[in-house]
């Protein structure tokens, strides 16, 4: 175990090194972006993958609702466009960059994970809506926008 | 020095007797003839028969091994024990705090701590703690929020094993740890050693066990220095219970001799202050320094020389402060001199070696201690041709920058012509725009990033870190926990103005870490008016609840805000990795890498250590009025723990 905190270690304090300003780190700090939800077809059980979702981690990186995390992915959907694009993209995971395991998702076998069971989660992930209000509906953000526009004496 | 008057039966023999002692009272369970012989015995110390000639204890022994009676230490009167003048030594030194789970093996110390001086038990005063590892970290973090050291006291051989992992953070991290364990070789003999100090000596700087008082005055001044002078670390003194409790009524203390650094020599400092003064356009890359005078002297010297700088104050404590109006890309990112200042920084090692590029570039000066990071010259201010790397590539000069700034700026000083200064002023207007709009674009951006998830639950990381943020924006504040698996928001969201702003990682990258190094910098803090906030990872904690008792018990200024996400998070995500390399699934990935069934309620773990909190919070609405109450409470000096479930990362 501690081998990996040192790893991780490494990988979080790399993080500054190519930051602007000092303003590098932070997972999930991508800006919010607005690509609209896939409109393909969905097949999988919602109800289902919600449970599948949880007990197979996928919390784990993307956040309990895809908004968080290492790879968030509402707002963006990258690889989610269609239900079989998503089994796909699950099934050639493995080793993708394993000197950096933290930063690459698992694979997920059909016999570790059957096509129905990824058409559920599939199902599940779709029903993810964007929990960000409009920025000029948080106060908390806008005063430290404010704070920082203020001159520095 | 004087002899001490040792009891009729040396503690080691008594160990040896009771052994025994109890190996013939196993004996008589299933040996009625031998009950009377052992009842014989007692009292008399005289061999028992069928104990093969080893004598039981006496009564009056096993009621010292049981606690009952202590044994007259002495027959003479002490007037000046030895301890009162390693403590006198200490205070002299500046140590403001000594933290130590008690030990017998330092009794005599202890006592001279609490009870010598006027008053007494100040300077240093004595910080009870529960566990070894936490004292030491605890010195770890003080010194990281302080610049210099306090003291950590450890009980034998099993106090000194106990400290271990976090002499070993602290080496890593090159923080200056003083350390004593005290040493009775008469009482329990797995309690000594021949060589104490050698269970840590290969991540400990410097270590000495004086057989004299006069000897153990002066290493404890040498393991001081020795501590504070790069590359810092932590430094060992093991004290002889005997040395400690024998009279010495006419020895002295030496004069104390500060340690000499390592600077640059004038020709060199006389180079570096022409190449500032006469470049276009001078950066200045600031890694971390040893003291907040380093970090006054940094901002000393790019004002001379209206250079734009870059900050290591993200990433921990004593760099450029981050909002200064020269700290920043600057309004020219095309340096035509370069100057780094300590920009290794001091976990550069565990980057590993692959990372360091050690060839020489043009116009670029680096000054300090162990090597380079690449990139390291553009944090804080990116971009342009030396901007990022190009500091970082240079070797250093084997010196330590702190010390070198003063022969630096005098230099400079020197050196500045009346158009040169005008010149530069006109510089230093150009960065500080730059700067700012700089600030505020990276800001801007940072949180429409942080708004991901604001009202997701459980809570998203960045709400935390966000919501905290204009609480304390105002307050003088330190950062102590490591942020790295906690999202790293502040470094976007806050500014890093002072030395102590934010504290960095653990150093070695060892776990239970925060909560001790939060305790340490909160006890820097307490005089200062100063507060600690604490942003703590639920795995972490686990290894070192007892220190919220201590930051209790010792009224600190801090606030522990917990980041539960009820696993060690960053394990589960490996072993979910390697089950789909193995394509095996990841429904049993939670297996030893969760904290789930029960859950852990933290807010109830704080009350169990008398500490004020609440939780666990799941509704972000809820979180800013929560985090208001704790801040509030922490500034009373009344710590609070805050257990919020948040999201993964």
């Amino acid at each position: 175990m501690k081998r990996h905190h040192v790893v991780t270690a490494l990988v979080t304090l790399a993080v500054p090194f190519v930051s602007l300003y000092g303003q590098g780190g932070g997972r999930g700090g991508a800006p919010v972006t607005n690509v609209p939800a896939p409109t393909s077809p969905v097949t999988g059980n919602a109800a289902s993958g919600k449970a599948l979702y949880s007990t197979y981690g996928c919390y784990a990186c993307h956040g309990y609702s895809g908004e968080t995390g290492a790879r968030a992915f509402v707002g963006r959907w990258g690889n989610l466009a269609t239900e079989q694009g998503f089994v796909s993209f699950l099934r050639g995971r493995a080793n993708v960059a394993p000197l950096a395991p933290s930063t690459s998702m698992p694979s997920f076998s059909d016999t570790a994970l059957s096509d129905k069971q990824a058409k559920d989660i599939y199902a599940y992930i779709r029903t993810f809506k964007s929990s960000a209000p409009e920025l000029k509906d948080i106060p908390t953000l806008n005063a430290i926008v404010d704070a920082a526009k203020q001159e520095k004496k | 020095m004087a002899k001490s008057n040792k009891t009729s039966v040396g503690r080691r023999g008594f160990l040896r007797n009771a052994a025994a002692g109890a190996a013939a009272g196993a004996a008589a369970l299933v040996s009625p003839p031998l009950v009377k012989a052992q009842a014989q015995s007692n009292g008399t110390g005289t061999p028992s028969p069928g104990t093969a000639g080893v004598p039981a204890p006496t009564q009056a022994q096993i009621d010292r091994e049981t606690g009952n009676v202590r044994p007259p230490a002495t027959v003479h009167t002490i007037t000046r024990p030895g301890s009162d003048l390693m403590v006198q030594t200490i205070r002299e030194l500046g140590i403001e705090y000594v933290a130590a789970n008690p030990g017998s093996s330092f009794e005599g110390l202890q006592e001279s701590f609490i009870n010598y001086g006027n008053p007494p038990n100040r300077m240093p005063e004595f910080i009870t703690a529960l566990h070894e590892e936490s004292a030491v970290t605890m010195a770890h973090g003080y010194a990281k929020a302080e610049g210099k050291p306090m003291l950590a006291l450890l009980h034998g051989t099993i106090g000194i094993q106990h400290g271990a992992m976090s002499v070993y953070q602290a080496y890593y991290d090159r923080v200056p740890v003083l350390m004593i364990a005290g040493n009775d070789p008469d009482f329990i003999a797995a309690h000594t050693a021949h060589d104490m100090a050698g269970m840590v000596r290969s991540y400990t700087k410097w270590d000495a066990e004086p057989k004299t008082i006069d000897e153990a005055l002066v290493a404890i001044q040498r393991a001081y220095n020795e501590a504070i002078t790069p590359p810092m670390g932590p430094t060992l003194v093991v004290l002889g219970s005997e040395i400690q409790k024998d009279n010495a009524p006419n020895t002295k203390i030496p004069a104390y001799k500060p340690p000499v650094f390592v600077t640059i020599d004038a020709t060199r400092a006389k180079e570096i202050a022409k190449g500032l003064v006469e470049a276009q356009n001078p950066r200045i890359a600031v890694g971390r320094l040893r003291t907040p005078e380093g970090v006054q002297r940094s901002v000393e010297l790019a004002e001379l020389v209206g250079a734009s700088t870059s900050t290591a104050a993200t990433g921990g404590p004593m760099s450029f402060p981050q909002r200064h109006h020269l700290c920043g890309p600057g309004a020219d990112t095309t340096y035509d001199y370069t100057l780094g200042l300590e920009i290794a920084g001091a976990q550069a090692s565990i980057i590993g070696p692959a990372l360091a590029k050690t060839a020489a570039t043009r116009d670029t000066v680096n000054i300090g201690f162990g090597g380079t990071v690449p990139g390291a010259g553009g944090r804080g201010g990116g971009g342009g041709r030396a901007g990022r790397g190009g500091a970082a590539t240079a070797p250093p000069n084997e010196a330590d920058a702190e010390a070198s700034l003063p022969l630096i700026i005098e230099e400079v000083k020197r050196q500045l012509t009346a158009d040169q200064k005008t010149r530069i002023q006109a510089r230093i207007a150009k960065h500080a725009a730059a700067n700012h709009e700089a600030r505020v674009t990276a800001i801007t951006q940072a949180v429409e990033s942080k708004r991901a998830g604001w009202n997701g639950t459980p809570i998203s990381t960045a709400r935390i870190y966000a919501e905290l943020w204009p609480l304390i924006m105002n307050e003088d504040w330190c950062l102590a926990s490591p942020s790295n698996f906690s999202g790293g928001h502040h470094v976007q969201l806050w500014d890093h103005n002072k030395p102590y702003s934010y504290l960095g990682g653990q150093g070695a990258g060892g776990m239970g870490y925060g909560a001790p190094a939060s305790v340490g910098a909160a006890l820097a803090a307490k005089a200062r008016n100063r507060i600690v906030v604490n942003v703590q990872t639920d795995g972490d904690l686990n290894y070192s609840p007892g220190v919220l008792w201590t930051a209790v018990h010792h009224r600190l200024p801090m606030l522990t805000v917990m980041h539960n996400n009820r696993a060690w998070h960053q394990e589960y995500m490996f072993v979910e990795y390697m089950a789909g390399v193995r394509g095996r699934g990841d429904d049993r990935a939670h297996i030893g890498s969760t904290l789930r069934d029960p859950y852990l309620d933290y807010a109830k773990m704080a009350a169990g250590y008398g500490m004020a909190g609440e939780g666990p919070i799941t509704d972000p609405t809820k979180l800013s009025a929560a985090l208001k109450r704790g801040v509030a409470s922490a500034k009373r000096g009344e710590p609070y723990l805050i257990d919020v479930i948040t999201q993964p990362r």
